[in-house]
């Protein structure tokens, strides 16, 4: 007689696992931290997600604003910092390498207070000097529980498309 | 998750498909040396990216591995005399060399030329640091041998050995690259296997229980790093490369060898899981190689006469559930190596991954599949020699560092992870 594992794993036996939805939908909070990665938000927003925001960083807090509107969305309308970060499953940060991250230490403390994790995303690392890398990458490495570091900014659709964005 | 198109390319190895073009780049580990011994041995079956093939070692020592079935009625060669420079089909005598070419069809005139308008297909079989490799590609492609520091060092630094896993490869594979199962699958045997314990480095993984994940591309791959804190401002880094297709390293512990893998498609739904150990500045000791021909480390026991698991699916992998329950093995499976060939041919022969919901900690699997599936576009649209087929791109290490907390780990540990003959591995 077959064990059970054997029985498992077949081929025929793949064909009866349930064909449901075994989770709902993530809300992906996509944030660029400079103008370089801006441009490569703005690309990624034209195409259509299933749950999937994306805004910017603002370089310092509007007077007129409310607390936390240290972001804007692509309209360029100041958007809540702690409210984006509330309603977030999932943050991730843009950077491009060589340019200047450190307003991801306002995210990232958004991220604490709501008990988020971000994940940090370096652009455009192939060829970037070691000096041009450090400005990105050591502002962000306190801040990320996952730092990835990508040659191209084709990465960020991969990655949004595999997490379910 | 993957489209099911993009799991199809990337699980699929057979002729013909994408994923098969881009295996057929490279040497792939296709044999112990130690399973054709002797001249004249007995020839042994090979299945490998779905092709059903024969290896043999002729009266020369020359190596062939060629169409495992006669061109005359397909009978099996596998049940050929290995005789005088060739191997001859036992059941009408003809007779082909190692390259597959036929040099004698007995009930044709010697010089009516038939024979020589008979050749099987067939692959190089070189023999390089105890592992027989080959090249499945077109030939005018074949790139020079393969360059990893397992095929450098002298034998008795190095133990080599292979286990049959029932499942696609790349199940196999991202179990390699993913780091985060560690704390989890194999926590109970990072204090107490032969192979792992005892070193400075587990201290800090016992005293930092959330560690942060960075990847970073590499010419040939990937580095997966793990880092935790260490004294005065400094991580202690774990350092993963992955070269394509299917190479990993583990990061080592203390002065123990350093282990790693090869996963090389049988056909879709088994691979072989190659399993390596060497020591870069000295020799194994009797100690280490017999714990490893005990199943210990990353290596497992054998039911004889095969290189299948004694531990498999059809005896549930004599799961122990009151060693479960008591935390002696966190899933109830004895040793490392089973305790990952038992999930990942639990997915089933290919797991479907559009069902799947990945996290930020899987980005290095992520960013594995992202290389691969733009290598495969690459070589097929336009011939690009993919990653990892340049020498230059094996010869890299895995580390274990203490690195200021400022810097960027591929870059501080450069000539840590690069390979450096006579000097010992980066290890805490």
């Amino acid at each position: 007689m077959l064990s059970e594992s054997a029985r498992a794993t077949t081929r025929e036996e793949a064909r009866f696992r349930i064909d449901a939805p075994n989770s709902r939908s993530r809300a992906i909070k996509v944030i660029a931290l400079d103008r370089a990665s801006e441009t490569v938000l703005r690309r990624l927003a034209q195409q259509p997600w299933r749950n999937a925001a994306f805004m910017t960083v603002l370089n310092k807090q509007p007077a007129a604003q409310p607390v936390g509107g240290w972001l804007a969305d692509l309209a360029g309308d100041t958007m809540s910092l702690i409210e984006e970060i509330r309603s977030a499953d999932v943050v991730v940060t843009l950077s491009n390498a060589g340019e200047n991250s450190e307003m991801a230490g306002v995210v990232a403390e958004a991220c604490r207070a709501q008990g988020k994790q971000m994940t940090a995303l370096i652009l455009d690392a192939a060829g970037a000097p070691e000096a041009s890398l450090l400005k990105t990458l050591v502002p962000l490495r306190p801040c990320a529980s996952m730092l990835v570091v990508a040659n191209g900014e084709e990465y960020v659709e991969a990655m949004l498309t595999a997490l379910r964005a | 998750m993957l489209r099911k198109e993009q799991n199809d390319l990337l699980t699929q190895t057979g002729p013909g498909t994408s994923g098969g073009a881009f295996f057929r780049s490279y040497w792939l580990p296709a044999l112990l040396a130690e399973e054709l011994p002797t001249n004249d041995c007995p020839p042994v079956r090979v299945k490998l990216l779905s092709e059903r093939l024969l290896a043999w070692r002729d009266s020369e020592g020359r190596y062939g591995l060629m169409d495992e079935f006669c061109a005359h009625r397909g009978v099996s060669l596998w049940f050929g005399r290995n005789e005088e420079k060739g191997l001859r089909c036992p059941y009408h005598g003809w007779k082909y060399d190692v390259t597959g070419q036929c040099i004698d069809v007995p009930s044709e005139p010697a010089d009516s030329g038939y024979c020589q308008r008979i050749k099987l297909k067939s692959y190089p079989l070189v023999e390089r640091g105890g592992i027989l490799w080959t090249y499945m590609g077109p030939p005018d492609k074949q790139p020079p041998l393969p360059e990893y520091e397992i095929v450098n060092v002298r034998p008795q630094q190095r133990f080599v050995a292979k286990r049959l896993q029932e499942c696609n490869w790349l199940q196999a594979l991202e179990g390699g690259i993913d780091s985060s199962h560690v704390s989890w699958l194999h926590r109970g045997e990072l204090n107490t296997d032969p192979l792992f314990k005892g070193s400075r480095g587990n201290q800090y993984n016992l005293n930092d229980a959330r560690p942060v994940f960075e990847v970073v591309e590499n010419p040939g791959g990937l580095y997966i790093g793990v880092r935790r804190n260490a004294e005065n401002n400094s991580y202690y880094w774990r350092i993963t490369p992955w070269v394509m297709p299917s190479y990993t390293m583990i990061p080592p512990r203390g002065n123990h060898p350093v282990h790693g893998h090869f996963w090389v498609p049988i056909d879709d739904e088994n691979c072989w899981a190659w399993s390596f150990d060497y020591h870069s500045t000295r020799d194994l000791t009797e100690t280490e190689v017999q714990a490893m021909r005990d199943g210990k480390g990353i290596y497992v026991k054998f039911v004889p006469g095969s290189y299948r698991p004694l531990q498999n699916k059809d005896n549930d992998y004599l799961i122990d559930r009151e060693a479960q329950k008591a935390g002696r093995y966190y899933s109830g499976v004895e040793g490392i190596a089973m305790q990952d060939a038992s999930l990942q041919e639990s997915m089933g022969p290919v797991v479907d991954r559009t069902k799947e919901n990945l996290v930020s900690t899987d980005n290095g699997i992520i960013m594995a599949r992202h290389r691969m599936l733009k290598a495969m576009k690459a070589l097929v649209d336009k011939g690009t020699v993919p990653p990892g087929v340049d020498p230059a791109h094996q010869r890299v290490r895995s580390a274990a560092v203490i690195l200021p907390a400022d810097q960027p780990f591929n870059e501080a540990a450069r000539e840590a992870l690069t390979v450096r003959d006579g000097v010992a591995h980066a290890s805490v």
